[in-house]
Parts: C-alpha cells; sequence; structure tokens
C-alpha cells in the first residue's frame, strides 16, 4: 500500500479483546475517551472508527504506546445509550489496518493509518495448511463443544473466503488476547495458518486431557451412579404401587453406612448379603427389626477402628500416681506392659485381676490404667450374672436376642483396644443356663480371643488388643482354669498411715469441694482424721472413710449457711458431738492378762484385726468346749493344740490329770462375728498353757501361726494386715513363723523399727517368748 | 495503485432487503435503500447473479446532530441475489422512487458482459 491512502479516523480502544475483520462485536464504552471517539465517529457521514486493542487493560487513558501496532477498522452498526451512563454499540470489523502516529489524544484518540489487508496467496503449501486447520479446527469445536455439532463451514459461510475463514475460525475458539493479537499482527495468510494451526494443536491437547480426564471420572462414577438411578426408580415404582418406601430409605441408609464403614472383607459380604435379605423383606416381618439392629450393630462395631495407645511412660507414671497413693506392685506392672508394648507394638494386652477388699479402689485404678495410656474405658460388673449367654449372646433366631456384653462393650467403645473392666468376677454366679465363667475362658484365653464368636453376632471379631482387667474381692470363688489365665495383682487393704494419706490428698479435697466448703473454712488436722479412721470406720477400703468426713463437713457447712464467718478447726474431741459415739471399739492391748487369755491376729477382708482367746478351766467338766462361731478348721487347730500339751505335759509340768479330769471352755470374743482359720494355733496352744500352768501370757505380746501336733509352726497370710492390726492396738511385740520373715519387706519402716517381732519354728519357742513364768519350768524339747 | 472502498468491504456490509417480482418479460427486484443516494449505488450484473453495492451515508450529520441511538445502518451495503435467469446480455433499468431502488431486467439479446448501469 502506497503513502497517499493513509487515512485518519477516531480510535477506540479495546481492552482484553480484539476484533477481527469480518466479525462484528457488541461493545460497551464507559470512559471519556471512548464514548467521544465514538460520538466523533457518529457523526460523520460513514460511521467508521478504528477499534485498536490496549497493551494494558489497566490503563485508562491510553497514548500510542498503549496500542498495538495492528487493529482493525470497523464500521458502527448500532448505537445505544445506556442508562447508568456510557454507550452500547455494535461494531462491524471492516479491514485490517496498520496504525501510524496519533494525531490527537485529547478528548479522544486520533490515529493516521494505512490498511493493511491479509495477503492472500495460493500455492500447495496454503492449501495444505488450509485443509489441516480446517481439520484441526473442527476436532477442536467437536472436543470442546461435543453436543453442539458445530459445522465450520456452515458458521463461516461457503464462499470460500479464507480470511474470513480464518478470522472466524479464531474468534470461535476464543483464543486469549495475545495469541488474538499475534494473529491479527501476521501479514500473510500462510503465517496466520501456521500460526492457528499452532494454536489449534494446543487447544485439542488440553481439550483431550480434559476429555481423558473426564471419561476417567465418568467410567468411575458410571457404576455407583447407574446402582443409584436403578434404586431411585425401583423407588418410584414402589411408590407407584403404594408400598411405603420407609424401608427402602432405611436399607438406602443402612447401605450408605455400610459403604463407610471399614470392615473386613467377611463381615462385608456377609453384612450385604443380609442387607439384601433385609430389602426384599416386607416391613411388617419380624425379622425386620432383628436384620435391622444386626446391621447396625455390624456398621457400629469398631472392626478396625483402634486409638492410638499412648505410649509414654513417664505420662503413665505422672497419670497413675496423681489418681492413687501406694499400689505399686500394680502400677509398676501397668509400665511394665507399656515398655513390652513399646518395642513390640504387636504383644498380646495383659489380662489382670486385682484382687482386695471393697473400696480399696480397684475400679478406679482400672480407669486411671487407661487414661494413662490414652485409652478407651469401658466398664461391666459381672456381678450376679448368671446365663452365659449375657456374655456370649444369643442366637438371632430367639426373639429379643442381643450381643453379648462383651461386644455391647466395645460397641460402645467404639475402638478394638480399649481397657474393659470385668468387675466382681468372683461372683459370676451358674446355674442351669450355663456357665458364664466356662464362657469367660474363651474371652480371656489371649491364644483365643483373637477370633471371639459372639452368638449374635456370629462373625469372628478380634479381642486380643482389648486391655482386659478383672476384679474380685476374693479368689476363692474363682474357677481354677479362668484364674489360670489372668495375672493376679492383690491390693491389699490400706494401713491407717496409707488412709490418712489419701484422706488428706484425695477425699477430703473432694468433699470439700462437693459441700461448696474451702479448706480455709474448715480444717480437720490429721489427729482428727486419725481417731476417725481409728474409731468411726473399719474397713480395708475407704468408702466409710470418705462418707464420714463427708459428714463432718456437712455439719461444718451447716453453721456457716446459718451466717457464722469464723472458721473451723475440727478437734477430735468435737467428733462425738459431730457424728455420735464412737462407732468401734478397737481392741486395746488388754493390760495384766488373768492366766488362760493369750492375744491372737486375724485376718479379715477388711484387713487385720486382734483376736484374743479366752479360757477357763471347768472343774469337774470333761472335754473341750468352743464358743464364739469358730469354724471347724480353726476348732481342729484348737484340738491340735490341746494334744500338744497333754502329749507334753510332763515338760510343762503340768498334771497330765488335769486334761482328763477337767473340761475346757474356749471362746473366742466378738461372739456375733464368724472366725475360721489355722492361723490361731499357736495363740490357742499359748492361751491353753497359760491356763494350764496358772500363768499368765505378756500382755504387751501378740501372735499368729498354725500349729501341727508335733509342735511345728506353719507359715500364715496376710501378715502385714495382722502386723498393723497389732500396733494399732499398741502391741509391742509379735511373734509370728520363721518362714513369714520375708514378708516384713512389705511393711512401712516404722511398723517394722518400732515392733519386736519374734520369728519362731516350734511351738516351745511361742511358748517361752509369750509366758515369762514358764521359762523356768519348760525345758528346751526340740532341737533347732 | 487506487485505493477503491468498494472492493476492501466485500463481503462485509449490511444487506438491503429485496423483494423479486415475476414479470411476463423478465424480472423485477425491489430493494429496500431508503436514504442513499442514487450515486451512492451501483448495480452489477453477471451470469444469474445480480449484486448491489453502494453506500448509506447519514447526512443529517451535515446539520451539526449527534446521534443518542443509531439502528439504522450506515456506510456500505452489498446485497448479491441469484436470480433463476440470465441477467448478462439482459436489458437492465434502475429506477429510485420513495427510498427503493428497483431494478427491471428484461431478457434481450447477449450484450457487453458486465454492464453497469447508474
Amino acid at each position: 500500500m502506497s503513502d497517499e491512502v493513509i487515512l485518519e479516523l477516531p480510535v477506540f480502544p479495546l481492552k482484553n479483546a480484539v476484533l477481527f475483520p469480518y466479525l462484528g462485536m457488541p461493545l460497551a464504552a464507559s470512559r471519556a475517551v471512548s464514548i467521544s471517539a465514538i460520538e466523533s465517529a457518529v457523526a460523520t457521514e460513514e460511521k467508521e472508527i478504528l477499534v485498536v486493542a490496549q497493551r494494558d487493560a489497566t490503563v485508562q487513558e491510553p497514548t500510542r504506546d498503549g496500542l498495538f501496532d495492528v487493529g482493525t477498522k470497523a464500521v458502527i452498526r448500532r448505537l445505544a445509550p445506556v442508562p447508568t451512563g456510557g454507550i452500547q454499540l455494535f461494531v462491524q470489523g471492516v479491514t485490517r489496518v496498520r496504525l501510524h502516529e496519533l494525531t490527537q489524544e485529547k478528548p479522544f484518540l486520533r490515529a493516521k493509518f494505512e490498511p493493511a489487508p491479509i495477503a492472500l496467496e495460493e500455492g500447495a503449501e496454503v492449501e495444505a495448511l488450509e485443509r489441516e486447520v480446517k481439520a484441526l479446527g473442527a476436532k477442536a469445536l467437536s472436543l470442546a463443544q461435543p453436543r453442539a455439532e458445530i459445522d465450520i463451514a456452515q458458521l463461516v459461510g461457503d464462499d470460500g473466503d479464507r480470511v474470513r475463514w480464518l478470522y472466524v475460525l479464531a474468534s470461535i475458539m476464543g483464543l486469549e488476547l495475545s495469541k488474538a493479537q499475534e494473529l491479527m499482527a501476521t501479514d500473510n495468510l500462510a503465517d496466520g495458518l501456521r500460526l492457528m494451526h499452532g494454536y489449534l494443536q494446543y487447544e485439542v491437547q488440553v481439550l483431550e486431557v480434559r476429555s481423558d480426564i473426564a471419561s476417567k471420572v465418568q467410567s468411575e462414577m458410571t457404576k455407583q451412579q447407574r446402582e443409584m438411578l436403578l434404586r431411585q426408580q425401583m423407588r418410584a415404582i414402589q411408590d407407584e404401587l403404594g408400598e411405603s418406601d420407609e424401608q427402602g430409605a432405611e436399607v438406602e441408609l443402612l447401605r450408605e453406612r455400610l459403604d463407610k464403614a471399614e470392615l473386613p472383607d467377611d463381615v462385608r459380604k456377609e453384612a450385604e448379603r443380609e442387607l439384601k435379605r433385609l430389602s426384599r423383606l416386607p416391613q411388617a416381618s419380624a425379622e425386620t427389626n432383628v436384620l435391622r439392629s444386626y446391621l447396625e450393630l455390624i456398621v457400629e462395631l469398631p472392626w478396625n477402628e483402634s486409638s492410638d495407645a499412648l505410649l509414654d511412660l513417664e505420662h503413665a507414671r505422672k497419670v497413675l500416681d496423681e489418681d492413687h497413693l501406694g499400689l505399686e506392685d500394680v502400677k509398676s506392672r501397668i509400665l511394665e506392659h507399656l515398655a513390652v508394648l513399646k518395642l513390640n507394638p504387636d504383644a498380646k494386652a495383659p489380662i489382670l485381676l486385682f484382687v482386695g477388699p471393697p473400696g480399696v479402689g480397684k475400679t478406679s485404678l482400672g480407669k486411671s490404667i487407661a487414661r494413662a495410656q490414652d485409652r478407651e474405658f469401658e466398664r461391666m460388673s459381672l456381678g450376679g450374672l448368671h446365663d452365659e449367654a449375657e456374655l456370649r449372646g444369643h442366637r438371632r433366631t430367639y426373639i429379643g436376642a442381643m450381643p453379648g456384653r462383651i461386644i455391647q462393650a466395645l460397641r460402645r467403645a467404639k475402638v478394638n483396644n480399649p481397657v474393659l473392666m470385668l468387675d466382681e468376677i468372683d461372683k459370676l454366679g451358674r446355674d442351669f443356663r450355663g456357665d458364664p465363667a466356662s464362657a469367660m475362658l474363651e474371652i480371656l484365653d489371649p491364644q483365643q480371643n483373637d477370633t471371639f464368636r459372639d452368638n449374635y453376632l456370629d462373625l469372628p471379631f478380634d479381642l486380643s488388643s482389648v486391655f482386659f482387667i478383672t476384679t474380685a474381692n476374693t479368689l476363692d470363688t474363682i474357677p481354677r482354669p479362668l484364674l489360670d489365665r489372668m495375672e493376679v495383682l492383690s491390693l491389699t487393704g490400706y494401713s491407717e498411715e496409707e488412709k490418712l494419706a489419701i484422706a488428706k490428698k484425695y477425699l477430703l479435697p473432694r468433699q470439700l469441694e462437693q459441700s461448696g466448703v474451702t479448706a480455709e473454712q474448715c480444717a480437720i488436722p490429721d489427729e482428727t482424721l486419725a481417731r476417725v479412721i481409728r474409731r468411726y470406720t473399719r474397713e480395708a477400703g475407704l468408702r466409710q472413710l470418705e462418707r464420714v468426713i463427708g459428714q463432718i463437713i456437712r455439719k461444718v457447712a451447716v453453721g456457716f449457711a446459718k451466717g457464722s464467718t469464723e472458721a473451723i478447726t475440727v478437734s477430735p474431741d468435737d467428733l462425738v458431738e459431730m457424728l455420735g459415739p464412737e462407732s468401734f471399739h478397737l481392741e486395746k492391748a488388754r493390760k495384766d492378762l488373768p492366766p488362760g487369755v493369750a492375744a491372737g491376729l486375724a485376718w479379715t477382708p477388711t484387713g487385720g484385726d486382734v483376736l484374743y482367746i479366752e479360757s477357763i478351766l471347768l472343774p469337774g467338766g470333761s472335754g473341750l468346749t468352743m464358743t464364739g462361731q469358730l469354724g471347724n478348721v480353726m476348732q481342729e487347730s484348737a484340738r491340735a493344740a490341746q494334744s500338744y500339751l497333754w502329749a507334753h505335759s510332763d515338760e510343762f509340768e503340768i498334771d497330765p490329770e488335769r486334761f482328763r479330769d477337767t473340761g475346757v471352755h474356749l471362746h473366742v470374743p466378738a461372739g456375733a462375728i464368724p472366725k475360721d482359720g489355722p492361723s490361731a494355733g499357736i495363740t490357742m496352744a499359748t492361751a491353753l498353757a497359760s491356763l494350764y500352768c496358772g500363768k499368765p501370757v505378756r500382755s504387751d505380746t501378740a501372735m499368729t501361726g498354725e500349729i501341727t501336733i508335733t509342735g511345728l509352726v506353719l507359715p500364715i497370710g496376710g501378715l502385714k494386715e495382722k502386723v498393723l492390726a497389732a500396733r494399732r492396738a499398741d502391741f509391742k511385740r509379735i511373734i509370728a513363723p520363721r518362714q513369714n520373715e520375708v514378708h516384713l519387706r512389705d511393711l512401712p519402716d516404722d511398723v517394722r523399727e518400732e515392733t519386736e517381732f519374734i520369728f519362731v519354728d516350734h511351738i516351745d519357742e511361742v511358748l517361752r517368748a509369750a509366758i515369762p513364768e514358764l521359762c523356768a519350768v519348760s525345758k528346751p524339747a526340740h532341737k533347732s | 495503485m487506487k485505493y477503491d472502498p468498494y472492493e476492501e468491504i466485500h463481503g462485509l456490509d449490511f444487506s438491503p432487503s429485496a423483494d423479486v417480482y415475476r414479470m411476463p418479460t423478465g424480472w423485477v427486484v425491489k430493494f429496500d435503500l431508503a436514504g442513499v443516494k442514487p450515486k451512492d449505488v451501483r448495480v452489477e450484473a453477471r451470469g444469474s447473479v445480480i449484486r448491489v453495492v453502494g453506500v448509506r451515508r447519514d447526512q443529517f450529520v451535515e446539520r451539526g446532530y449527534r446521534h443518542h441511538s443509531m439502528e439504522i445502518s450506515y456506510s456500505h451495503f452489498e446485497r448479491t441475489l441469484h436470480l433463476p435467469c440470465v441477467c448478462e446480455g439482459a436489458t437492465i433499468t434502475t429506477e429510485y422512487t420513495d427510498g427503493l431502488l428497483i431494478v427491471t431486467i428484461e431478457a434481450g439479446e447477449t450484450g457487453e458482459s458486465n454492464k453497469r448501469v447508474r
């Protein structure tokens, strides 16, 4: 083109778009530069304007540098004002132009330009390019809009104008600004086609990947969608038939939950089968409910969920110490187990049995074991349970069948490794319906319980991660095979000192808090607590003690509630007024015992106790009369003691005829309490020896030990409790079997130091130590 | 080379509406071309195709009026019609009345091709 055709027109700066020649485009003008350019263009006879893209869309008043060099001359076809200001217009691109300098910048841009239509070329290369671009264009369009079935030829018109065709394709493809402008800038058709070819290729690739992704997603979806669709249709049919849809919805809900739950494969299979059955059952059927609760159970059971057990030994130690004082054996066992778990995460959880009197904290210890390891805690009482089905469930064929307690507990715990506490295992019953203890055998055997089969569930469930803790008050009623499976840890009663410490640390603060009284308002000194422990409670555990402390605090609270503001210190002497007369008479060491009386020591579930054995001669009577609710063992041990003395009467200078001619009455107070056991053997022997000789027993001495008919002293149990009881009653000397000497280590240091222990092998030693005056006459009869 | 606006705008213009009538002697084509000066219209016939090109100029701008809105298309127009007859060589007359361009085609001897009528 020569210079003489350089023309001049107003310029419309276009943001974010390119107007191609041959194409129409609606525009909106709101900028002053645009509006006045349009006004100027419309004010000419031919309504022509230059539409040139802006390089930067954020510039409001572009200069020459802000415009591209190639634009389009266009004719304004339509014009309408916008009520909110600005103008809407429709322009028709006419020809490609090359922009020269601006001749005006205000109030609108005017520029010189020369028409620069794209150069047409003929030839094989252009022809080839064109065909290729057409094919690619058709592909791109079909990929982008598969449904629309756009035919390019149809869009463009078949008049063979290749340039127009190129621009129409470019505008359909929605090229981004830089690409579109690049296409605008090409001077000849071949270059334009090449450029377009590149764009299309890229576009086709992107579209192919996109449709690839879409089809993959779709094929995954299709199966589910199909099922869903079919179900919906089924529901529609049921609706149509007037069959209620409630059941369908419920089945659907169950199915969703089933899909979400993490089930082992065999369980899932079974569940799916039952679900299918459920969906076919009429709703009124009795079995529907059964099936439904069964499926709910399957869904809710923690087949694979487990909580991450915390294996922090120090944390565990801290928690255990926080909650319980003493109980070293149990605590160290728990820590050992945690240590093992740390080294071998698959180690089987131990099965522990806590045995001890009521109120010593067995149950709460279980709770704090769970807390120490950050496990879930579930507890159930086996007390009075006499039906095996309670543990293992009923078969589903029974009406009202339920899963067993173990499975129920796991369902509640929601994890498969909780601490499961089975309380009162010694109180399991047994009758014609079955023997729950035998069912426990399976549950508590680590070798078997990984495939525990509940009758109701009828699927194997792995219990091997469950940390079982059982509790019992006594081992006597637990069947041997069951006992054999558990690790017995005994929690003996607390000593007075321990009780005092626990009362101060736990019970008192807890009761204060419950009554809303502050520690400043109500002080209970140690002497008072000690008296409460001795005189108002008699137990191995702490429940009664806690109750009495609560009672004291409530009495104090009454005062505050009445308006008193004075802080109160409860002295030991206030107790009678507050709690009434002392509830328990403590067997104190009696002073100046008459001949025939000796102090023994007894073990009771509530701790030790002092037991006086009293005997008197019955002149003219005969035999041995025993009273005081003595059990068989105890009576036999009394006879053994008497026989020994009779046999050795010469050694003790007792007239043997007294055994024959005189009766003896032996009584053990308090008469209302049944007593049994062999450990009073040496005490009875001592009492009888003292009686026959007429010489008293030392009043500061208490004793315990079993006696044989040949005078040997056999070991006894419960030494710790017995010693603590003796100390409470102010005995300074204790005679005990030699073989029990090892148990001294269980005793608190102060008790060990302040008490004189005499360990014996033979009754002679007992008698010499207990009856001082006998020493003179008796001669050692046995060789030690 | 002279810049020829008619060549440049091929295929881009607005198309005026047209009616085609059949006459015993030939054809009449009526174009809706209000506001177009006869000197700005050109009628061409080639084969069976008749083509009308031209420019509609907005003469009101000379009076200093300014558009508030615009719906009439100005600038170049073009309309090509295929007729069921051969126009080439036919006698073509044009008449411009009341804003309508009436083109009459009467069959005749084959004359010069690409007849230009003004």
